[in-house]
């Protein structure tokens, strides 16, 4: 006889499924699905943030992006960051594991996870060791200034400024970046090895034929870690140079966050979070096209 | 028999050892400053004037005017760091191990939710978080709540919990342990590995966060350690020493912690890129 109080095993599944998944649930609710409504909401409104009046304006925040200056800075600056954080972080990463898998067992462990550290440290505490080792009367410029006769503004100069900023995002990614790479060489099989011993590769000749196309699926996800970062870049601009020298270091964040915040243009904020969002929507499927055919020439 | 070490290893060995120098020469930089007497700051790259001015300033000696703003944001760094990375490991296991081995209904609905989620730019709802959030601004709760949840920290659980047997839970099952105790005594245990990079990498996020923290705690007994450091270094005349000293507070603890379990990394980066 079926007891009506007791729950068949399906119905219990079902029910503490969805108790587990409720907290997620609800916060996707408050802080994904109604922001996300707003926002749209938002994007087509003038509106300053604390005022009552709210004007809807169409879709003229999106045709004045196209006209703005900073959206222009931004959206070219996203593809300028992009390319050479992509090429340096993963020559970095690649150097840093190739070398650290031909170290001795012994230190191999402990010089990864040093190389590692950078990534730990947050981009404040790297903002304050920047700005100050730049700084007119620091110890740096100092010696440039006596011994080379230099006298450069690093953090206001348009053609430093923004190598400053890729330099500090290279250095605080290549560690990581080089841990998946060494795992991926690491996993090579011993006998991919004797072989290429046989056949007499080794050297830049085996990189390039051998140990490249078989870590190809980790270099395809460094390459869209490394995408997703130069589109975050917010807090190195934000403290060293505010965007400038002449918009070169600005980045999408930093002018959402400016637009929004600082300017109160909350509508026009939220219209230019969308055309980012857009962009990195658009290239994140060129990448992934790209990588596709690539992994698809090396047969994965 | 004693291996015998090429030259090429020394070179190679040698050579690593100049670029994790070049590496680690920003925080060897930092620690001397913070020690470095107050009218030599910047003009020495070696230890020079050894003081510890910059850190007593820290504790409200030595010139400060705000006693204890700085201790305050550095337990204020921890109250909001570590209850987020406990809730992104909770959430995690929780919606990992119902997706992965409940197999009940609503499921799919999950991982499509998730799916989105996972590529979606949350810049585009920094606007509105801020205006849901605003009733709770400069608290605490206003600072976990709306970034307490990782999509990334779900998805490691997920891809964790599918490679583990399903009989490991059935035979549990069987012998009549209830869903929350197999989470509990079985999924939880067997995650030890992910849940440390989850935990960790959490963690560290949240404790190097500066956007939203600037934007929902701007009173200065509210502000983390790392907002503070920003607020307080960006007019031009703030001390140098004091900043550098607490840099190094900032990033000390983040390190000592990720070395301590630097030994599960390894198996959780090969897992990661499953």
């Amino acid at each position: 006889m079926k007891n009506k109080f007791k729950l068949s095993p399906g119905k219990k599944r079902g029910i503490v499924g969805w108790l587990l998944n409720a907290p997620y649930l609800i916060y996707s609710l408050v802080f994904f699905l109604i922001p996300l409504i707003w926002a749209a909401w938002l994007s087509v409104m003038d509106w300053n943030l604390m005022s009552k009046n709210k004007t809807f304006v169409g879709l003229n925040n999106f045709k004045a992006l196209f006209t703005d200056a900073r959206v222009q800075a931004a959206f070219v600056n996203s593809f300028k960051y992009l390319v050479p954080i992509v090429i340096l972080c993963f020559i970095g990463g690649l150097i840093i594991a190739l070398l650290v898998s031909k170290l001795p067992d012994k230190i191999k462990g402990i010089v990864a996870v040093l190389f590692f550290i950078p990534y730990l440290t947050s981009g404040v505490a790297t903002s304050v060791v920047v700005k100050y080792f730049f700084n007119y009367n620091s110890v740096f410029n100092t010696f440039l200034r006596e011994h080379f006769n230099l006298n450069i503004n690093w953090l206001t100069d348009e053609r430093f400024a923004f190598w400053i900023m890729v330099g500090i995002v290279v250095w605080k990614m290549s560690g990581y970046y080089a841990l998946f790479i060494l795992s991926g060489i690491e996993s090579i099989d011993v006998e991919v090895n004797e072989a290429c011993a046989l056949d007499g590769s080794k050297g830049f000749h085996k990189l390039i034929h051998v140990t490249l196309p078989i870590i190809m699926p980790t270099l395809t996800t460094v390459i869209v870690l490394a995408t997703g970062l130069a589109f975050g870049i917010y807090t190195e601009p934000y403290l060293l140079t505010g965007g400038g020298p002449n918009l070169t270091t600005t980045s999408w964040q930093l002018e959402i966050y400016n637009t929004s915040f600082t300017r109160f243009q909350s509508g026009y904020g939220a219209a230019m979070a969308i055309a980012s969002a857009v962009q990195i929507f658009i290239t994140l499927r060129i990448i992934n096209f790209v990588t596709d055919k690539l992994n698809h020439k090396f047969g994965y | 028999m004693k291996k015998k070490i090429s030259i090429k290893t020394i070179i190679i060995t040698i050579i690593t050892l100049i670029l994790l120098a070049i590496s680690l020469f920003p925080f060897y930089y930092m620690v001397v400053q913070s020690f470095t007497s107050w009218d030599l700051v910047d003009k020495t790259l070696v230890p020079a004037g050894f003081t510890l001015r910059s850190y007593e300033y820290l504790i409200g000696r030595g010139g400060s005017t705000n006693s204890l703003m700085w201790v305050k944001a550095l337990w204020n760094s921890f109250v909001v760091s570590f209850p987020t990375a406990v809730i992104s490991v909770a959430v995690g296991l929780a919606i990992g191990y119902s997706v992965s081995k409940l197999k009940f209904k609503g499921e799919r609905m999950i991982m499509n939710t998730l799916l989105f989620q996972m590529f979606f730019p949350t810049i585009i709802l920094l606007v509105p978080r801020y205006m849901i959030t605003r009733p709770l601004a400069n608290s605490y709760a206003g600072m976990i709540i709306p970034l307490c949840i990782s999509i990334w920290a779900v998805f490691m659980y997920i891809n964790y919990f599918k490679t583990i047997p399903d009989d490991v839970f059935e035979a549990a099952r069987i012998d009549g342990a209830g869903n929350l105790k197999i989470l509990a005594m079985i999924a939880f245990p067997i995650t030890k590995s992910v849940t440390t990079i989850v935990f960790l990498s959490i963690f560290m996020q949240r404790w190097s966060e500066l956007m939203w923290d600037m934007l929902i705690s701007p009173d200065i007994n509210m502000q983390t350690l790392n907002v503070l450091i920003s607020t307080q270094f960006k007019p031009m005349g703030a001390f140098p020493g004091p900043m550098y000293a607490a840099s190094v507070i900032l990033t000390l603890p983040i390190i000592i912690l990720f070395l301590c379990f630097s030994k599960y990394f390894k198996e959780g980066i090969s897992f990661m890129l499953k």
